[in-house]
Parts: structure tokens; C-alpha cells; sequence
């Protein structure tokens, strides 16, 4: 009964100090607001406005209409270009996708051989040099189909119908607002758990609270739920007002379950980073310690890219070691395709297997911790 | 000349907290001039202005004739001037032996080798340090860090001395060996001026002039027995006290007799107490015995092991040996009943900042448990009795050191202990302050006879204990009332007393008598050579303490390569193994021709098939399906008639990226089945128009390929960048900045010399991200390997310049890493081609991007790797990145500053 009171009255205290850290609230505040409606409308893998020159060694009425046809919002207006200047173009990185026209490419086709169009490709722009191609070149047979036969659908056996699940026109900010969220939840943690507990170490408030007739877990159980209360409101309230109402993306699931999840997974994180401020003395220290913890835990959790284009050792590991690739499958499933609790429950389980393991090896350090 | 420094009309203020208040004052030179007075009446800010330090804002100040107000003045200046920042070893760097030290200081006046290994022998001789040569400075006693710090100071023979606080913290016997070193120096340097604050009274009857300072103003001044004889006191304590306002009133402090208590369990027993840390053994077989009611001072100097004890009476830490017993019952450390009879308070300010004072309170009243319903009856009792009442809805931090230290005293009785462990309770507290905390101290003992154990390293409060043991080197020396020690050691006072006790301990380090001689002539050297000298000695520092650091190590040389695995894993564009599944309700040969076109490409790996819409719900749900095709019945009857069949293709959405490819691999299929379907069957002509995609530079379309070589960019900017700005605000954190403001150094020599560690640290991670690269993640290298690593090699100059431009900016390693990440990784992530090429951003976008220099390398880094380039096409962005650098370095001199605001 002490325990949970005691546990009760640190965790007020908790949220006291961090309502008077000013700068710690207002990071808080960019991260959750500004910061995913940055990242949402900003880094983006949909093809758009790709760059694009034409080598048009036609110079015939199919070639202009070729060349009219790549239009924004896919492609940016064509530049025309001799071809040498083109390969010194592309390979200077000024455009992505060329396409070259051949001489005598309409009078070719109008006498019934075959004439070959070819796009070159800036391959290393992978995140859109893969699809662009692909759309440019459906694009350009279309418009050689219309301008050869016009009024006749192109000849096709099967009439294929595309539905895209959870997201119909594939908006890529409806992803990467979602994923942002997932990885601010992660930053955010790590930091306020982990630098809760150096400020009290740096202060020597920590041993106060150890001489009195607290016990190490009441503490650390304390910051961990201070800051997952926080991270977890904030989160909500971000998903609700920024992901749905600012940035229109529509969240299918249940807010409740997702909230579930995120509790687990917070309380896994914030052992985490409970954990790594204890093997450090300050908080430069930490700083540089969490900064590579963050970017593995980010980039290998399946939020940037899918899971399933690594490595197998590497995703089984990533699977072991670090619940972010199981919180962004959950929140995934729940947020996106509206999945119910008994599809994620694998997730829920893993996360609080990591999180039990997590606050086992905290609460064995502790002592050691504080004493510094 | 009769003054060493004349201020007139100086005011200084922090904020809104006024330092200084029109001080106008004369200095004599030649002599020892003193400033007295508690922390916080501005002696440091004096100081620090005196010795051009810190920013004049109102006044001025002339130091050795010089106005200090002017920059050439002060370069002028700074050759013949020594100061030596407050606490102790401040200015040291830990890390560097003792020799180090001294070889950088002596570096940064631009000494030559020769010049400076025979001064610093002659001074390592002089101070009894030359048997610790090469012990880190981290790890030498109080009183050694003192005199190293003072060695630091007189490495090239200044004309003025300024010392802040040299000694306090330190032993009697360390205080006295320093005072008479400082002695012997200026017997063979008559002219030098020695300007010192101390918060120790006694100290200051040395000194030849003393200025008394109270609030930011001096209260009075002349010489000791002038200040003395002024105000009719006996001691200089006295005097003082009697300067302040309202002083006159003072009692002095009275300690009743205590009560003989008879066959009572004694309060406190330490038996053989022992902690060890490593090979370090802080306490070392301590035993006494306390009895109920006793005021029992703790006397010792810092690192003398108190600190440690107490945490072993409280249970804090566990003893390696021996036992303490609580009113006879032993202490565990895990022992919670045992808690409530005891009382903390920590050495310095230790509640909680963020909280009011009545939080505070509350919150501890609450975790002692004292009931709910006497909780606020007993908070409101406490706020009286320690005259808190009026600021308990303030924060700690705004309160004046002597109320914190009440609050301090409160919060550890507010739960009415038997005992009260009170480490270094009055340090830097005025004098009036410290009388009255003793006042309520002595209540506490005599009327409700808790048993106070109180440390400190004041003779005088020691003298108000009823029984005293000193410590040193984590080992008691004598125990035993004040009067009793000092009878028994024959001596005049307590302090005698202490230092008695040292000697027969045979002191730690023994200095010479002789006084210092100087070999080596001073040659004049030329500027240039000076100048390269002092960048030299930033240089060979950070160097060393880079070293010297595992966690900035790893940070420097783990971090690059785990990014590039992490990153180079971690976003790839490659789609691969895309799950697919089918529901074929037709089972026609021609429906199973459909479906083998989807198998056979590599990207589709095929799962069990789906049967209802509820499993293909169920099975997207949970994310293990990515395609899923649907053949309805009649599917190769209608193709078989001629007609159009319509098939259904779902596509998991949720990963647009994925979704997105997948899409255009299917549309691909669909192609291939049509003109199959059409040349099987006849039906039209083959198509006439081919459209051929080819892929430059990546035939194979690898993402590795690409992102590897951009992520090299990303890498080289931020690390770089987080450590070189870390180096710099680390030494505004430690103080150790205040070397570079003190000294010849300029602008441009510290922040190239402390570059040029991690440039080549930086330049070398460059070598190994490239092996990663090309034989881990396979990229083919086709360009020039000799432009690739002059390229990096300017990008690393300009990454680690731009870190110590931010640093210029941040007061905190904390923030300096924050802010650093984020400033570097915004534009570098998003406007530098990483992701989105820069040909395809919008106007603002490229701007940005190319406003920094991961814009201008990634086509580098890139076009080394897969397009074939050499010289000739990097040579632009070369340039550009060397004009980064040169940007990056003449924005950081202007915005580092000499002097602190």
C-alpha cells in the first residue's frame, strides 16, 4: 500500500519537474506537431515532379506530342537536349529519367516496323527512378496507341481491376506521418527516461529520495510511468489532431487498443533508456550513447523500409533485440488496416516479453546506478 | 607604480542579479591583496573582470596600466598575466598527467621545448610535485591539483597573479604549504602582484591589503590589523561580521554544556568501516562511537573520504567492510525502518529545483509517511521554525544560498529524526547565515536531543562540536573533544592541531625549501612560430584526451561504421519477396496460365491461397500478405468467347513505397500475358513500338548501390560535427575555457587546433565507411579514388567547422549534441539528395540543401562510386566545400568569444 502511494506521489513529482522544464516541453510540442507534418510533406517517395530531358532526333508531329504529353504533377516539363548533352546532364545529376526519340521513329511506325524508344534511367536515384520509368513508359505507349489508332482501346485480353488496401491512391504521407509518430513515441522516451534520471544523479537529488523509506523499484517505477503517461497523451492527442485532423489521414482502428500497445511498448523503451543512462555519468555522455541507439532502433524497425528487404539475420536479430519492429507492425496493423486484438496479439506479447526483460535488468542495475 | 589594477564605477549584472554595484577600487601592487567575503558577493566577477576574462559592462577597469576594456590592450596584456579560476584543479584537464598539463600551458605562451621542460622541472621541484610527473591530474589530491594549478599559472613569470579561491576545500596542511610557496615565489619575484579572494578568514590575516565585499559592493578596506583595529574585533571573523549591516547586533555563537547521559546505547557506532572503489580504498578502517544528543563534527578536506562515510552511515552505500550500528541495531543497507530515524542532507543544493519550496516539503513529508491527517500541521510547523513562510511558493533556485540551506535543514527533519547527518551543511554561506544555521543546530541538540554528525572543513564550526574527529585520506587522525586535541597536542589552535596531526602522518608530499631558480632564458621567438606553437598545444591536448575518453571514442570510431551498416540495411528501396496468394474460382487452364505469369517472376513469393474475403481481411490485417489476386469463376470461358473477364488484384496500401512497386511489377505481368496471349492466339500483330527502359550507372537497380554512397555523406557530416562541437562545449562545461581566454591564444589557434583531432579521426572513419561500402555492401567503384578522398577529406574540414560554429552557440553538451543532430540532419536528410534527387526539389528545397555542404558532396560520394568521375567533374564541388570550410572557420572565430558575458 506504501509502495503504490509512495510510487503515486513520485510519479506527481516527476511530472511537476518536467512541467517546469521548459525546453524539454517545448521539443516536445515541435516533435509532435511541426515535426511530422515536416516529415510528412517533405521527404517523399512518391514520383513527382521528377526531372526529366528529351533527346528528340524525330523533330515529327508523334515526337512533340510525346514530349507534351510528361506533365506535372508526375514529371517536371521536359527540357530538350542534343543527346550529348544529355549524357553529360544525367550524369551530373540534373535529371533523372531521358528520354531519347530516335530519327525517323514516326515514319518507322506509320510504315508498319517496329521502332524502339528508349528511357535512360539516373539509377541512382532508387527511391524514384524505379517507378518513374515504369510510369513513364506506360504513358508513352498510351500515347502512342491514342495517336496511331485513335478511339481504339488498347487491346488488352484481361481487364486487371487494382485495389489498393487501407490506401487508396497510395499517399505517401499517409505512411510516413504515421511512422513519424512511431518514432517520435521512441526518440522521445528514450531521452525523458533516460535524462530523468541523470538530472536527479547530476543534482544528487537521487540520493535524498534513497535515504528516505522509498525503495529503488518505487523510483524507478515512478519514471517510467511519468513518462509514459506523458509520451502516451501526447501521442494521442497528436495522432488525433495532427495525423487525422491536420494531415488527413485516416486512422481506421481502435484508438484504445493502439493506446494498449503504445503503453507496453513505452514502458519497454523507457526501461531502454533507463538502462543506458546508467552506464553513463552525464548527459553529454548520454547524448552520444542514445543518438546511435535511436537511429538503429529507427531505421531497422520496419518504418522506413519494409522488414522484409533485410537481411534475414538481420531482421531475427533486430526481432530479438529491440521492440520497435514489433510496436510499428502493431500500430501498422491497428492504425492502418483496423486490426483487432486478437491479430496483434503476437506483437503485444513480444513487446512485453522486451519490456519485462528490459525493467528486470534495470531494477538488478539500479543500485549500482545511483551510487554512480 | 603603486597600483596593479584601479576600477572605477564598475557594475556587472547577471540577468536581472546585480554582481556588482559601482565598485570603485585601487589595488596596490607589489603585494598580496586580498578579497574577503562569503559566495555570491561578486569577488569572482571582480577577478574575472580584473584579469579580462569576462566582458566589462559598465565602468573600467585597468589592469597593469592597460585598459581592459580593449582588445589589443588585453592581447597585450595577456603574456604577463596568470589566473587561476575558482575550484579546484578548474583549469587542469584530468586526464593529462601532471607533465601534460604543464607542457600545454607552457605551449600556449609559446615557449619552446627546451624553455619549457627546464621550467617545469624547476617548478615540479619547487612544489614537491616532481614525484607524481605522471599521475593524472584527475587523480591527484585537492591539495596537489592546487599546486599544479598554481605551477600552470607561473609557467611564464607573470607580473600579476589573480587567484580565486585557490584553496579552498583543501587540508590545513596543503593551505599552509600553498601560502608559503606563494611566499617563496615572491621573494625571487619582488615585483610580482598577487591578487587572491578566499572565503577563509584566517587566511587573510596573511595578506598585505584586503578588500571586504558584501552585495556587490566593498564594505571596507586596508590592511588586516587596519580592519581589525576599526571595528575593536579580535579576529578578521569577527570583523567582518561586524562590517555587514545590521552585524553590529551579532551574538556570538554559545554551545551549552551538554547533559551527562549515563549507560544510554550509543546514537551512532562505526566499526572498522572500510569502502573501496576498485583499487582506491576512500575509507580506510573507520571507527568511533556517538552518543544520543552529541554534536559530532566530521573534519577533513575534499576527497578525504567524509563524503563516502556518511553515505555509509545513512546506508547509502554498502560497506566493503566492517558495520554501523543505529541505536545498536545494525544498518542494512536495504533497511527502510532504520531511514526514519535518520536525517540527510547532501553536500550542495540537493532538492528538487523544479519543485516549490512547499512541494519539496510536502513531498518529502509524504514519502517519511507521515500520516495524511498531520502532514500539513507538520509541514506549516516546519515553515515557521525555519522561517520559510514567506517564499513557500517559490522555486529553490531563486532563493539566496542561506535560505536553501535552511530548506535543506528542514526538509531533513521534517519527519522529526533521531539523528541528523548534515555533509558540508554551511560551505560558501555568509558568516551571519552560518551563525544562525548553528543556532538551529545547537536547539536541535540540546533541547531535542537529536545527535547531529556534521562534516566540514571550517575550523571554527569544528569548534563548536562537542567532539571532532579528523580525517584525512580516508583515515581518522584523532578524535576527541576540540580543547581536549589541542591540549593534548600542545599547540595554540585547532588548525595547529590538524597540521601537527598531518606531519606525523609524514604529509603526502614534501616541498623543497629552496625557492624557485630559472635556467632557462626566455629567447623571444617570432610570431609565427608562437602562433603555431600555441595551435600545436590545443592540438596534441584534445588529442590526448580524445584518447583518453572511451565514450567520445566509440561515439567517433563505432559510430560511423554501425551507421552505414544500420542505415545501408535499414533503408533500402529494394522490393523483394513480395507475399502474394490466390483465390482461383475458375480452375481453368487458362486461369492457371494467369497465375503462372505471377509466380514466375522472382520479386512474387506465393503463399498458401485464400479462400474468402473474411481470410484475405484477416490476413492483410495482419500484415503477411501483400498481394492477393482473385480469378473469378468464368474467367477462362469469357477469354475462351472473346470477351474482356475482369480478375481483382488487391494491394496491401500500407506501406506506400511497397505498394507503389508492387503495382508496377504486376502491370509488368499483365503486359507479358497480354502480348503471350496475343502472339499464343493470334489475335493482332506483335506491338510495334518497344520502349526499352535502360538503367545508367546501376544496371542492376541495386539500392545499395545509391544509398550507401549518400549515406556516406550523411555520416561524414553528423558525427563529425556532433564531436567537434561536444570538444568545445566541454571545456565551457568543465571551465577549462577559461585557459583559452586567460592566455596569448587567439581565435583561430583553438578552434583549428582542436579541429584537427577529428579531422583526421573523421577522415579516417572515411576509410573505413569506404570498405564497408565497396566490399560489404558490394558497390562497384569506377571513378577516382584519389579525388573521392581529397573530397572527404575538405567535407570532414567543413562537418568538424561547422560543429564548432554551433558550439559557439550552446552552453551544454547536451545541447550541443541536440542541437548539432538536428541542425545537420534536417537539411542533410532532406535537401541533399539522400532520398529525393536534388534535380526534382523545388526551388526552396535546393536552396536549403545547397546552402550546406552534404548538397555539393553526395554528387561526389556518388558519382566516385557508380558514375565514373575523377577530377575533372568534382573539381566544382570541391571548391564549393573549401569555400564551406573557410566560411565555416572565419564564422566560428567571430562568434567564439574571449571573453565570457
Amino acid at each position: 500500500m506504501q509502495t503504490l502511494r509512495n510510487i503515486g506521489r513520485l510519479t506527481v513529482k516527476e511530472l511537476r519537474a518536467l512541467r517546469r522544464d521548459k525546453v524539454m516541453l517545448a521539443l516536445m510540442v515541435y516533435v509532435f506537431t511541426a515535426a511530422i507534418w515536416l516529415v510528412a510533406n517533405a521527404v517523399t517517395t512518391e514520383v513527382r515532379d521528377l526531372s526529366v530531358a528529351v533527346v528528340d532526333e524525330d523533330r515529327s508531329p508523334l515526337s512533340h506530342r510525346l514530349t507534351d504529353a510528361i506533365q506535372p504533377p508526375l514529371f517536371d516539363p521536359p527540357v530538350l537536349l542534343s543527346p550529348t548533352q544529355a549524357a553529360e546532364a544525367q550524369s551530373q545529376g540534373a535529371y533523372v529519367l531521358v528520354v531519347s526519340i530516335p530519327p525517323d521513329f514516326e515514319r518507322d511506325l506509320r510504315a508498319g516496323r517496329t521502332a524502339s524508344l528508349m528511357i535512360l534511367v539516373d539509377a541512382t536515384a532508387v527511391a524514384q527512378a524505379g517507378n518513374g520509368a515504369a510510369f513513364l513508359s506506360r504513358l508513352l505507349n498510351e500515347e502512342i496507341a491514342a495517336y496511331m489508332a485513335p478511339g481504339e482501346s488498347a487491346a488488352a485480353p484481361v481487364d486487371v481491376v487494382f485495389r489498393a488496401r487501407f490506401n487508396p491512391n497510395l499517399q505517401a504521407s499517409w505512411f510516413t506521418a504515421v511512422m513519424q509518430l512511431m518514432n517520435n513515441v521512441t526518440i522521445l522516451t528514450l531521452i525523458l527516461a533516460g535524462s530523468s534520471m541523470i538530472r536527479e544523479r547530476e543534482h544528487g537529488t537521487i540520493e535524498h529520495v534513497l535515504v528516505m523509506p522509498v525503495r529503488p523499484y518505487e523510483v524507478v517505477v515512478s519514471k517510467i510511468l511519468a513518462t509514459g503517461a506523458v509520451i502516451i497523451a501526447a501521442s494521442a492527442l497528436s495522432l488525433v489532431f495532427v495525423v487525422q485532423g491536420l494531415i488527413g489521414v485516416p486512422v481506421t482502428g481502435s484508438l484504445w487498443l493502439y493506446l494498449l500497445g503504445a503503453g507496453i511498448y513505452v514502458i519497454a523503451v523507457a526501461s531502454i533508456g533507463l538502462l543506458l543512462a546508467s552506464f553513463t555519468s552525464n548527459m553529454g555522455q548520454f547524448g552520444l550513447l542514445v543518438i546511435p541507439v535511436i537511429i538503429v532502433m529507427f531505421l531497422l524497425s520496419g518504418g522506413m523500409t519494409p522488414l522484409e528487404s533485410m537481411p534475414d539475420w538481420l531482421r531475427t536479430m533486430m526481432r530479438i533485440i529491440s521492440p520497435s519492429p514489433h510496436f510499428v507492425a502493431f500500430a501498422q496493423a491497428v492504425l492502418y488496416r483496423g486490426s483487432g486484438l486478437h491479430l496483434v496479439a503476437g506483437s503485444l506479447v513480444a513487446m512485453a516479453l522486451m519490456a519485462a526483460v528490459a525493467l528486470t535488468v534495470v531494477l538488478a542495475r539500479f543500485r549500482k546506478v545511483l551510487a554512480g | 607604480m603603486g597600483f596593479v589594477a584601479e576600477l572605477n564605477g564598475v557594475s556587472h549584472r547577471y540577468g536581472r542579479v546585480a554582481a556588482l554595484q559601482e565598485v570603485t577600487l585601487k589595488v596596490p601592487a607589489g603585494c598580496m591583496a586580498g578579497l574577503i567575503g562569503p559566495d555570491g558577493v561578486g569577488k569572482s566577477t571582480l577577478l574575472a573582470l580584473l584579469a579580462g576574462v569576462r566582458r566589462l559592462q559598465e565602468g573600467s577597469v585597468s589592469t597593469l596600466g592597460e585598459d581592459i576594456g580593449k582588445g589589443a590592450a588585453r592581447r597585450r596584456l595577456a603574456p604577463q598575466l596568470a589566473y587561476m579560476p575558482q575550484g579546484l584543479g578548474r583549469n587542469l584537464y584530468p586526464t593529462l598527467s601532471v607533465r601534460e598539463n604543464l607542457h600545454f600551458f607552457g605551449r600556449l605562451f609559446g615557449q619552446r621545448a627546451a624553455e619549457r621542460a627546464a621550467r617545469i622541472d624547476m617548478l615540479l621541484e619547487a612544489t614537491g610535485l616532481a614525484p607524481f610527473y605522471d599521475r593524472p591530474a584527475g587523480k591527484l589530491s585537492g591539495g596537489m591539483k592546487q599546486k599544479l594549478s598554481l605551477c600552470s599559472a607561473l609557467i611564464h613569470d607573470p607580473d600579476l597573479l589573480v587567484l580565486d579561491e585557490p584553496t579552498t576545500g583543501v587540508d590545513p596542511l596543503s593551505r599552509r604549504q600553498f601560502w608559503e610557496l606563494i611566499d617563496r615565489i615572491r621573494d625571487h619575484l619582488p615585483g610580482m602582484s598577487v591578487v587572491v579572494a578566499t572565503a577563509y578568514m584566517e587566511e587573510a590575516e596573511r595578506f598585505h591589503w584586503l578588500a571586504a565585499m558584501n552585495e556587490g559592493r566593498v564594505i571596507a578596506e586596508g590592511s588586516p590589523k587596519e580592519l581589525r583595529s576599526r571595528t575593536g574585533a579580535e579576529t578578521l571573523e569577527t570583523a567582518f561580521i561586524r562590517l555587514l549591516p545590521h552585524g553590529e547586533k551579532q551574538e556570538p555563537v554559545y554551545l551549552p554544556p551538554r547533559a551527562e547521559t549515563q549507560d544510554l546505547t550509543p546514537a551512532i557506532e562505526a566499526e572498522g568501516l572500510t569502502k573501496r572503489f576498485g583499487d582506491f580504498t576512500a575509507v580506510d578502517n573507520v571507527s568511533f562511537t556517538i552518543a544520543e544528543g552529541e554534536i559530532f563534527g566530521f573534519l577533513g578536506s575534499n576527497g578525504c573520504g567524509k563524503t563516502t562515510t556518511m553515505k555509509m552511515l545513512t546506508g547509502l552505500l554498502e560497506p566493503s567492510e566492517g558495520e554501523t550500528r543505529l541505536f545498536g541495531a545494525h544498518l542494512a543497507s536495504s533497511d527502510i525502518k532504520a531511514r526514519l530515524e535518520i536525517g540527510y542532507m547532501s553536500q550542495g543544493f540537493s532538492l528538487y529545483s523544479e519543485l516549490t519550496v512547499l512541494q519539496n516539503l510536502r513531498l518529502h513529508a509524504a514519502l517519511y509517511g507521515i500520516a495524511a491527517s498531520r502532514r500539513e500541521a507538520r509541514v506549516r510547523e516546519v515553515l515557521e521554525e525555519f522561517e520559510l513562510a514567506e517564499v513557500g511558493e517559490m522555486l529553490p533556485a531563486g532563493l539566496p544560498l542561506g535560505i536553501r540551506q535552511r530548506l535543506q535543514l528542514a526538509v531533513a527533519v521534517i519527519h522529526q529524526p533521531r539523528i541528523l547527518i548534515l555533509d558540508e551543511p554551511t560551505s560558501g554561506v555568509d558568516p551571519i547565515a552560518r551563525d544562525d544555521f548553528w543556532r538551529k543546530l545547537i536547539r536541535l541538540s540540546r533541547e531535542d536531543g537529536v545527535t547531529i554528525f556534521i562534516s566540514t572543513h571550517f575550523m571554527n564550526e569544528a569548534e563548536r562540536c562537542d567532539r571532532i574527529s579528523l580525517m584525512h585520506a580516508g583515515r581518522v587522525l584523532e578524535v576527541g573533544a576540540p580543547s581536549d586535541i589541542v591540549a593534548r597536542r600542545q599547540v595554540a589552535s585547532l588548525e595547529e592541531a590538524f597540521i601537527d596531526c598531518l606531519e606525523e602522518e609524514g604529509g603526502e608530499e614534501d616541498a623543497q625549501e629552496g625557492a624557485p631558480v630559472y635556467d632557462a632564458e626566455s629567447r623571444p621567438r617570432s610570431p609565427r612560430n608562437q602562433r603555431l606553437t600555441r595551435l600545436w598545444a590545443y592540438c596534441w591536448r584534445e588529442s590526448l584526451e580524445l584518447m583518453r575518453d572511451p565514450i567520445r571514442l566509440f561515439f567517433a570510431l563505432v559510430g560511423p561504421p554501425l551507421l552505414l551498416l544500420t542505415m545501408g540495411y535499414g533503408i533500402t528501396f529494394d522490393v523483394e519477396r513480395l507475399s502474394f496468394a490466390v483465390n482461383d474460382q475458375d480452375r481453368t487452364p487458362e486461369s492457371r496460365g494467369l497465375i503462372a505469369e505471377f509466380v514466375e517472376i522472382p520479386q512474387f513469393q506465393e503463399l498458401v491461397s485464400w479462400s474468402t474475403r473474411e481470410r484475405l481481411d484477416e490476413r492483410m490485417g495482419r500484415g503477411e500478405l501483400t498481394l492477393a489476386l482473385e480469378i473469378p469463376e468464368g474467367y477462362g470461358r469469357a477469354l475462351r468467347r472473346g470477351d474482356v473477364p475482369e480478375a481483382s488484384l488487391w494491394i496491401d496500401g500500407a506501406m506506400p513505397f511497397r505498394a507503389e512497386t508492387a503495382r508496377a511489377y504486376a502491370l509488368g505481368v499483365l503486359q507479358a500475358y497480354a502480348a503471350r496471349y496475343a502472339a499464343e492466339h493470334g489475335q493482332g500483330a506483335a506491338p510495334l513500338v518497344e520502349v526499352e527502359t535502360r538503367f545508367r550507372f546501376n544496371q542492376a537497380f541495386k539500392s545499395a548501390n545509391a544509398m550507401v554512397p549518400s549515406t556516406i555523406m550523411l555520416i561524414l557530416m553528423v558525427i563529425p560535427a556532433i564531436m567537434s562541437a561536444v570538444s568545445v562545449v566541454r571545456e565551457k562545461e568543465t571551465g577549462t575555457i577559461a585557459n583559452f581566454r586567460a592566455t596569448p591564444v587567439r581565435q583561430s589557434e583553438f578552434l583549428i587546433g582542436k579541429q584537427l583531432p577529428y579531422v583526421a579521426i573523421a577522415w579516417f572513419s572515411f576509410w573505413v565507411l569506404f570498405a564497408i561500402g565497396r566490399w560489404l555492401f558490394d558497390v562497384p567503384f569506377m571513378g577516382s579514388l584519389s579525388a573521392l578522398a581529397a573530397v572527404s577529406l575538405l567535407y570532414v574540414v567543413a562537418s568538424t567547422g561547422f560543429g564548432q560554429l554551433v558550439s559557439s552557440f550552446t552552453a551544454t553538451q547536451v545541447a550541443a549534441v541536440f542541437a548539432t543532430a538536428i541542425i545537420s540532419i534536417i537539411p542533410t536528410v532532406n535537401f541533399s539528395g539522400l532520398i529525393v534527387p536534388v534535380s526534382s526539389m523545388s526551388e526552396a528545397g535546393r536552396i536549403i540543401g545547397l546552402a550546406f555542404p552534404g548538397a555539393w558532396f553526395q554528387p561526389v560520394s556518388v558519382g566516385t562510386f557508380v558514375k565514373g568521375f575523377g577530377w575533372p567533374e568534382v573539381s566544382a564541388q570541391a571548391l564549393a566545400i573549401a569555400g564551406f570550410c573557410l566560411a565555416y572557420l572565419v564564422a566560428g572565430s567571430l562568434a567564439l568569444r574571449k571573453q565570457e558575458r
